[in-house]
Parts: C-alpha cells; sequence; structure tokens
C-alpha cells in the first residue's frame, strides 16, 4: 500500500491555480523532500494531506485512507508551518492533552509527553508556557508535539525556517533518528539540508509537479563535483576535458564543475583526477561523488 | 516503535478531553482568571445588595404593591410567591447576566485558536465534530460551574437569615440550575458559530451585538407590518426571557422548549461551517 497517492489534486483559489493536476505516489522509508520555491504550492500540498483544507479537484490517500479519516488519527502527525500552541496554557499540559486525544492514557500521557520533549532538548521548559519560549523553541516543541504516539507519517512544512545553525541540526538528528520507524516528508528551500535527509524529491513549481527523482537511484551516468580553490578555471576546465572517459564537464559556479562520466565500478577517474591536480598544483576545496540536490533539479 | 502507540479512542471520548480541557483552561489561564475575577466582582455586588436584602424588601407589602401599580398586577406576581424570597432575586438577575456572561466568556471557543494554527494541532488527532462539540461541551461546563457557584453562594446567604429553609433552598437551586443552563445554550451556541466566522473574541463579540441588534429590529419591523408573524420573535435566542422574569419553579421550564430548539438548529449550523472551514 503507498504511503500516499495523489491523482490530478488541484487546488484554486478565487480561480487562480494553486495546485494543478499534482499526480505522485509515495512510499514508506527514507525522508521525502517537497522541494520549490515560494508560491510554488508546498503549503497547500501539506495542508491538503492534513485535511486542513480541501481540493478543488482530485484525490488523496495516505495508507489507503481517505485524508479526515478517523483511521489516520495518531498515525498522520505534523508541523503546520506557523502554527502556534495555545500560548495560556502549559507546554506540558498541551502535550498531554494530544497524547490522551490519540488513547495515551493517564501518566502515559505525560511520561509521553516528557520523552518527545527529551528528543528536542525541552524537558526543562514542561511547565512553561508557549508565549516565553524563543522562536527556535517554540518551533522544537511543535516538532515535539508532531511525534508524539510515534506516528507512521509525519508532515513537517519548512522545520528549519528560521531556527539557528546549532537547532536546525538538532531538528535534522531528530529527524534522522526517527526514520527508522516513521516516513518524513520535509518541505524546505534548504536543499543542502533536505540533500542531507532525504532520498525521494518531489519539485512542485507554480502548483505543478517539475520533478519526481530519487537522489540515491542508480544510472548509467555518474557526477563528480569538483569545487576549486582559487585557480585559473578555464585551464582546468579544457584539462578535464583531456581525461579519458569523461562525457561532459559543466562549470555550474564560479569554482565548481560538474563531471559526468559513465558509471564504473573502480576508481581510475578519481585517481587520474587527483594525479592531474597534484601535476598542475591546482588545489581543490572539495569532491562530491554525486551531485548536489541543486545542481540535480535545476541543471538542463 | 514506542511502545505508547494506542489506538484512538471514540468520538464521544474525544469530545470529553476537549471538554474537560476547556473547563481546566478556563480556570487556570490569565484570561479566564480575569473573566472569573469580573464575574465574582458582579455577583458579589448582587449578593449582598438586592439578594441578601431580598427577603426584607419582598415582605414589605408596600413594595410589593409598588411593582403592581408599575407593571400591573399580574405582571410579576409570581416573584412573591417564591418561597424562598432570595431566590426570587437571583432568579430576576441571573436571567439577565448569565446570558451576558456566556456571550463574552464564550466568545473565544475557536477565533484564536483558528488564527494562531492551534486548531491544526488538535485536528490531526480528533475530528471536525469532535473538536466542535468538544469545545461547546467544554464551555457548557463552564456555565453551569459558574450557576452553579452562584446558587451555592446564595443558599448559604438563605441558611445565614434562616437555616430551616435548607430543602426548599436546595429544590429552588436545582430547578434554578436547569433553567439557566438550558437557557445559556443558546447563547453559547451562537458564540461557537460566530467565533469559527470572526478572527478574534472581540469581533465574535461584536458580531453578536450586531446580530442581536440587527435581527431584533427585523423581527420588530416584521411585526408591524405582518402581525401574525409574531413568532419570529422566537429565533433570537433570549426572546422567552421577559416572559420568564414571571415564573417560578417548575413552571419556568414550559419555555425550556424555545432555547433547546434554538441550540439544535444553531448547532447543525455551526457543525456545517466547521466541516467547510479552512484550519
Amino acid at each position: 500500500m503507498s504511503l500516499i497517492q495523489c491523482q490530478q489534486l488541484s487546488k484554486n483559489y478565487s480561480g487562480k491555480a494553486v495546485l494543478s493536476k499534482v499526480d505522485f505516489t509515495l512510499e514508506s522509508g527514507a525522508p521525502i523532500a517537497v522541494v520549490g520555491p515560494n508560491g510554488a504550492g508546498k503549503t497547500t500540498l501539506f495542508s491538503i494531506l492534513c485535511g486542513y483544507i480541501k481540493p478543488t479537484s482530485g484525490s488523496v490517500t495516505i495508507m489507503g485512507e481517505p485524508v479526515g479519516s478517523p483511521k489516520l488519527h495518531g498515525i498522520l502527525s505534523a508541523l503546520p508551518q506557523d502554527a502556534q500552541l495555545d500560548p495560556d496554557s502549559s507546554i506540558l499540559s498541551q502535550l498531554r492533552l494530544f497524547a490522551e486525544l490519540q488513547g495515551i492514557k493517564g501518566k502515559a500521557s505525560k511520561i509521553e509527553a516528557m520523552r518527545v520533549l527529551e528528543l528536542v532538548d525541552l524537558t526543562k521548559e514542561a511547565k512553561a508556557k508557549p508565549k516565553s519560549l524563543s522562536h527556535g523553541m517554540s518551533k522544537r516543541v511543535s516538532i515535539a508535539q508532531a511525534l508524539i504516539g510515534s506516528p507512521k507519517l509525519v508532515l513537517l512544512d519548512e522545520p528549519t525556517a528560521g531556527l539557528d545553525p546549532a537547532n536546525a541540526r538538532r531538528i535534522r538528528q531528530i529527524v534522522s533518528e526517527q526514520s527508522e520507524h516513521t516516513t518524513f516528508v520535509i518541505s524546505s528551500h534548504n536543499l543542502d539540508e533536505l540533500e542531507k535527509l532525504c532520498d525521494q524529491v518531489i519539485y512542485l513549481e507554480e502548483g505543478k509537479l517539475k520533478q519526481a527523482l530519487s537522489i540515491q537511484s542508480a544510472q548509467e551516468i555518474d557526477y563528480l563535483t569538483l569545487v576549486m580553490k582559487k585557480v585559473d578555471m578555464p585551464s582546468v576546465h579544457q584539462a578535464l576535458l583531456g581525461l579519458p572517459n569523461i562525457t561532459k564537464v559543466t562549470q555550474s559556479s564560479d569554482h565548481q564543475f560538474i563531471i559526468e562520466y559513465p558509471t564504473q565500478e573502480d576508481f581510475s577517474l578519481e585517481q587520474q583526477l587527483f594525479n592531474l591536480l597534484a601535476e598542475n598544483q591546482w588545489h581543490y576545496k572539495s569532491i562530491l561523488k554525486g551531485r548536489t540536490l541543486e545542481d540535480t533539479l535545476f541543471s538542463s | 516503535m514506542n511502545s505508547l502507540t494506542a489506538s484512538s479512542p471514540s468520538g464521544i471520548t474525544h469530545i470529553w478531553q476537549l471538554a474537560k480541557f476547556e473547563l481546566s483552561k478556563r480556570f487556570s489561564s490569565r484570561s479566564g482568571i480575569i473573566a472569573l475575577i469580573a464575574f465574582i466582582l458582579v455577583w458579589s455586588v448582587i449578593l449582598i445588595y438586592p439578594i441578601k436584602q431580598a427577603s426584607n424588601i419582598i415582605m414589605e407589602p408596600s413594595f410589593k404593591e409598588f411593582i403592581a401599580a408599575v407593571f400591573g398586577p399580574t405582571t410579576l406576581d409570581q416573584l412573591f410567591n417564591w418561597q424562598v424570597s432570595e431566590f426570587a432575586m437571583f432568579w430576576v438577575a441571573a436571567l439577565y447576566l448569565f446570558p451576558m456572561f456566556s456571550i463574552f466568556i464564550s466568545a473565544d471557543q475557536f477565533s484564536s485558536d483558528k488564527q494562531r494554527g492551534t486548531l491544526r494541532f488538535v485536528s490531526l488527532r480528533v475530528s471536525r465534530n469532535s473538536l466542535f462539540f468538544g469545545r461547546v461541551f467544554g464551555q457548557i461546563f463552564i456555565q453551569g460551574f459558574l450557576i452553579f457557584v452562584t446558587l451555592i453562594a446564595t443558599t448559604l446567604l438563605v441558611m445565614s437569615r434562616d437555616t430551616g429553609l435548607l430543602i426548599p433552598a436546595i429544590n429552588t437551586a436545582l430547578v434554578i440550575f436547569a433553567n439557566l443552563l438550558i437557557i445559556v445554550l443558546p447563547y453559547i451556541a451562537t458564540m461557537a458559530l460566530l467565533s469559527l466566522i470572526a478572527n478574534s473574541a472581540r469581533q465574535a463579540s461584536i458580531f453578536a451585538i450586531i446580530l442581536w441588534v440587527i435581527v431584533s429590529i427585523i423581527i420588530t419591523l416584521v411585526n408591524v407590518k405582518f402581525p401574525g408573524l409574531e413568532i419570529l420573535r422566537y429565533l433570537l435566542p433570549g426572546s422567552q426571557l421577559s416572559n420568564m422574569v414571571n415564573t417560578q419553579g417548575l413552571a419556568a421550564f414550559a419555555y425550556a422548549p424555545i432555547p433547546l430548539l434554538q441550540t439544535a438548529v444553531i448547532l447543525i449550523i455551526g457543525r456545517i461551517v466547521m466541516q467547510r472551514s479552512a484550519l
């Protein structure tokens, strides 16, 4: 059974199409990224999946159930973008309520609330009210509520937006740790972050599904991403093209090359590349096997 | 997987859980405590002055003659037939004050939570029906608690005058409790509906005032033009209150179908709005 299945999903606001006939099927497993520029329809897609809004047309099923089905209570959870807890009730009392609504009774609800607060390092703030928390802490509490009862599917809409690097890293760690039991679908503008976490990627643009791909999928063509220090880039470019078995070399930014070559099992290309750099005293900054998500999505 | 994974409770359990949370939130949050203090102050004044003095005033033959002269001999005659006179004064004050309190106390059933996205956390765990009725029942519990507290205070006042009135006071208090709770139901339901549409508690309260004023004017105008349509006035919550002033005891239940029907209709509309709202 598919995790999420969207068929011809459309949503219009005042006649303007925000989502237009989106079709995709996602399976359980590693975290899944939903990317796209502002206004691409990511939050609208998440809102439909969570049942906050109804699609204008098309259908969605989550684990075979229609959105809003009582069978999804406690199975599907989410971090809705910009949603805040009640500022006047303590964090613990609200998390306990959520746990109880999911069927975790009595003292077990408190234990569960404390467990998820522990995951986001906020047990000390359990009795505080949400209005006393910083933006980063509020976000972590909202992520904690999404993890109550270990749901099978968690939708995270911009989980690290507005967070400092340390907090963003902590969120990535949590997603990584919980991925064993939970499938996360994450929307973000931060492609580097998604690249570290996700395999499957859904790319939306102007409400349409532009690409659906797997970062790790086996392909006939392989890539190396080479980032150079301050060197004569045209000379490096020419030299790279002279190496055997290279299909294509593209300079994707001021100091970065994408080297395209037929997939091979050994490391002969890497060895030749290092020899070339050493002979010419060209210092490199990094070599990445494959392409960045940004290059994958936006290469023509 | 965590061992705490549990099956989701039934809709009725969800309604009960949400209602309980509303009740505890009302008496623990800052805004709830402020509203409670205002309520206590108003009722303290009413209890200390008119209600405590009620037995003396109502027993005075001159007061009875004065009321008969001003309002007519049968308009408020039932006021003098209450077995426990303090409750006569309580009844008149409560008939108008509790609806007013219920409008303001239950004005924020959904609006603020909807604006800040708090409802989104809840709606992932319960159906929209449970969410709607859970909040409404929470407000009914709150109003029930407030009515109960004022009745206890009034009973204590009665006891301070004459301990022999304990049993009639309790009987009267029970009948009043049930009547007042029925009276506030359509107000709570109306505020549930308005707070779904409004962006804030203040806006919901303004909508309520506009609704009552405009609908009253329209009904009055229709009645002037078509006197046969007087029944239209029962569309508006509270339309029976002026008639209820001159009732007492079980006789007051004769008016109960009006607020009960109004509540049912408003809740049906509220439920539809809740189902169709974007959260």
